[in-house]
């Protein structure tokens, strides 16, 4: 009986520990996702809903804006998040080398952005590359270009912005997992591939890519779902424009809800399409790295 | 098979100096071992010859080839690490064939080479394992299985058994020896354990601060040795070690009440009141020995078929007496722990012997 009464207090002190956590994770957690999925099933303007079954399902198939930033969102992670990876990789073992110099001065610069605000950053890119920025100044006086490139006014070169300034600020972020997993790796395991004469590409290839498969992965996934909710970098860099050429799917979901006339069931059903995404190329993801033995 | 040569070989780091000039000649299909305490270098010199340290100075042959700046690859060795050094994503079979496959070998050439390592080192049943499902001493043997498929001049071991407990440490050994029996290579193994350099050497070198102090087989560095260090270090449990000073014409042992020992002859006759270190094996303390020493135990350790008493007299140094099949000696108690003076050693106060 004492041992029961005594696993019962346990419970309710154990319970009574997590309570406060687990009551502001239902309240802004929990609630607003199931909140949230109910809302995409409802159409309406403002706060004058009503329930709209799939018909939210069926405007995305009908929504030009949507289908844009849908393929302007797949289009940034297709690029860049291959391209941000491999250099963070590049880095990451290049760094490494026991050989280079000034190592803790490249790792600090290439990290550096990191740790930067994402609304400065972006700041100093749209100056950068403003008709009369850096960027053109540089390019028009190496004689590269006549009059500079209209990067902002031009959806080709928009997208290439948005896609280097995104490439600049997380690739060090990524680097430093590459690293720190690189350094544990046992120093005698390429001493041995050395007497072993493997040549330092297969070195690479077949020893420190397969080593660090379950970094990778985790950045990779990481990186897509960050791509997928890429927000800051657009409103503050194109505003989405020109012509919605960089609008992604957040930044839609923000105008659904606070700049057009708010469209909260439908702005509701458009961040499910990120969530099935995520889950979807998570899924993929795993697939791919999956243990072949 | 190759020897290997090693003339004035130095390594500094900086303008620290660790190998200190080595000279050194290796026979063909010989077995050496390089022993000695941390940091004596050891295990530097290896790495010189696997071309993974550069060498700062002197030469480096291996057969009739100089191969100071030859590429680790290209030096006809292999080695095997104390780590082990596996490729962890890779499966047995894959870790012993991955050098071969970069070497231009065909897959059956492959293929057969592996197998023929695996059925030497009884892994045929693991081969299609990873490295995270074997015991040490599986992980132990593809390193070596490694090294074997690619028929090296050299075999490099790098305190290959540290990481392996005692029983699989004597296993190994064995293995190692009769691996060297069977592939009749030239074998080159660092180790910091006495027992593994006596047990598995033609040859062993015996280093100290980047410098080599003897070398010779075991029985002659045991038998033999040139200096206080290599006698300290060669033989388990360690020689024990008495100051004493020459007066008259014998030894008077310090801190021994005034007890003496009949000086043996010596080369140069030293002066009265010169200080010397006599040295007596645990060993070669026995029931007929001529000469005593009169101590108290302090502690008693019972091996079994050994036992070994730790004893002094008064305040002086602690000593080992090794006391075959007496296993009465008990903690407190008295002994006479006699000897034969012809089997000391002695030496002065440099460390060198003079008897």
């Amino acid at each position: 009986m004492a041992q029961t009464r005594l696993g019962r207090n346990e419970n309710i002190s154990g319970w009574a520990f997590i309570a406060p956590a687990m009551v502001l994770l239902g309240i802004f957690m929990i609630w607003p996702i199931l909140w949230s999925l109910w809302m995409s099933f409802q159409t309406g303007r403002g706060m004058n809903m009503s329930f709209g079954g799939l018909s939210n399902i069926i405007r995305l198939t009908e929504d030009p804006i949507f289908v844009k930033a849908l393929g302007n969102t797949l289009t940034f992670l297709a690029i860049q998040v291959p391209i941000m990876i491999m250099m963070a990789l590049i880095f990451a073992v290049m760094l490494n080398s026991p050989r280079l110099r000034f190592r803790g001065l490249f790792r600090t610069a290439i990290f550096l952005p990191a740790v930067t605000s994402l609304v400065a950053y972006s700041i100093l890119f749209k100056s950068l590359f403003s008709t009369d920025g850096f960027v053109n100044a540089s390019l028009i006086a190496l004689g590269l270009s006549e009059r500079g490139v209209n990067w902002m006014g031009d959806p080709f070169y928009a997208k290439i912005v948005i896609i280097t300034a995104i490439t600049w600020r997380w690739t060090g972020y990524n680097m430093i997992f590459y690293l720190a997993a690189l350094q544990n790796i046992d120093k005698s395991i390429y001493e041995a591939a050395r007497i072993d004469g493997i040549p330092a590409h297969a070195q690479f290839f077949k020893i420190t890519v397969p080593m660090l498969k379950p970094v990778i992965l985790f950045t990779t996934i990481m990186s897509t779902i960050g791509t997928l909710q890429l927000f800051d970098e657009v409103q503050n860099i194109t505003l989405g424009g020109p012509a919605n050429a960089t609008l992604t799917l957040s930044q839609y979901i923000y105008n659904l809800t606070f700049r057009f006339m708010p469209s909260f069931g439908y702005a509701a059903t458009v961040s499910y399409v990120i969530v099935v995404l995520v889950a979807i190329l998570s899924f993929v993801q795993f697939y791919v790295a999956r243990d072949r033995k | 098979m190759s020897g290997l040569k090693l003339k004035g070989l130095r390594k500094a780091y900086g303008g620290f100096e660790v190998i200190r000039g080595v000279d050194l000649e290796i026979e063909p299909k010989e077995f050496v071992v390089f022993v000695g305490p941390s940091g004596c270098g050891k295990s530097t010199i290896l790495r010189m010859i696997a071309g993974l340290e550069d060498i700062s100075g002197g030469e480096l042959f291996i057969g009739d080839r100089m191969v100071n700046d030859v590429d680790a690859s290209k030096r006809g060795i292999a080695m095997v690490f104390q780590s082990y050094a596996l490729y962890p994503h890779m499966t047995v079979e894959e870790n012993m064939g991955f050098a071969l496959k970069y070497a231009g070998e065909s897959k059956e050439t492959i293929k057969r080479q592996v197998a023929e390592a695996a059925r030497i080192l009884g892994l045929e049943a693991l081969l299609s394992r990873r490295p995270k499902d074997l015991s040490g001493g599986q992980r132990q043997r593809v390193a070596i299985g490694r090294a074997i498929v690619r028929h090296p001049e050299v075999f490099l071991f790098d305190e290959p058994l540290s990481n392996l407990d005692a029983e699989l440490r004597l296993q190994m050994r064995i293995e190692i020896a009769r691996l060297h029996k069977e592939l009749g290579t030239t074998i080159i193994y660092v180790t910091h354990d006495q027992v593994e350099a006596m047990t598995l050497a033609d040859k062993i070198v015996v280093l100290r601060d980047g410098r080599i102090e003897q070398v010779g087989s075991p029985l002659d560095l045991y038998d033999n040795p040139k200096n206080q260090f290599v006698a300290g270090f060669i033989g388990s449990p360690k020689m024990n070690f008495l100051p004493a000073k020459i007066q008259g014409g014998r030894l008077s042992l310090v801190g021994y009440a005034g007890q003496s020992l009949p000086l043996p002859p010596l080369e140069t006759a030293p002066l009265d009141g010169t200080e010397v270190m006599i040295g007596i094996r645990p060993e070669h303390f026995t029931k007929d020995g001529q000469a005593a020493l009169e101590l108290t135990v302090e502690i008693v350790e019972n091996l079994g078929n050994e036992t070994y008493a730790y004893a002094r007299q008064g305040h002086a140094e602690m000593l080992t007496i090794a006391m075959q099949g007496d296993r009465s000696t008990r903690p407190g108690s008295a002994v006479s722990a006699r000897f034969d003076p012809q089997k000391m050693f002695l030496f002065d106060m440099k460390g060198e012997r003079i008897f």
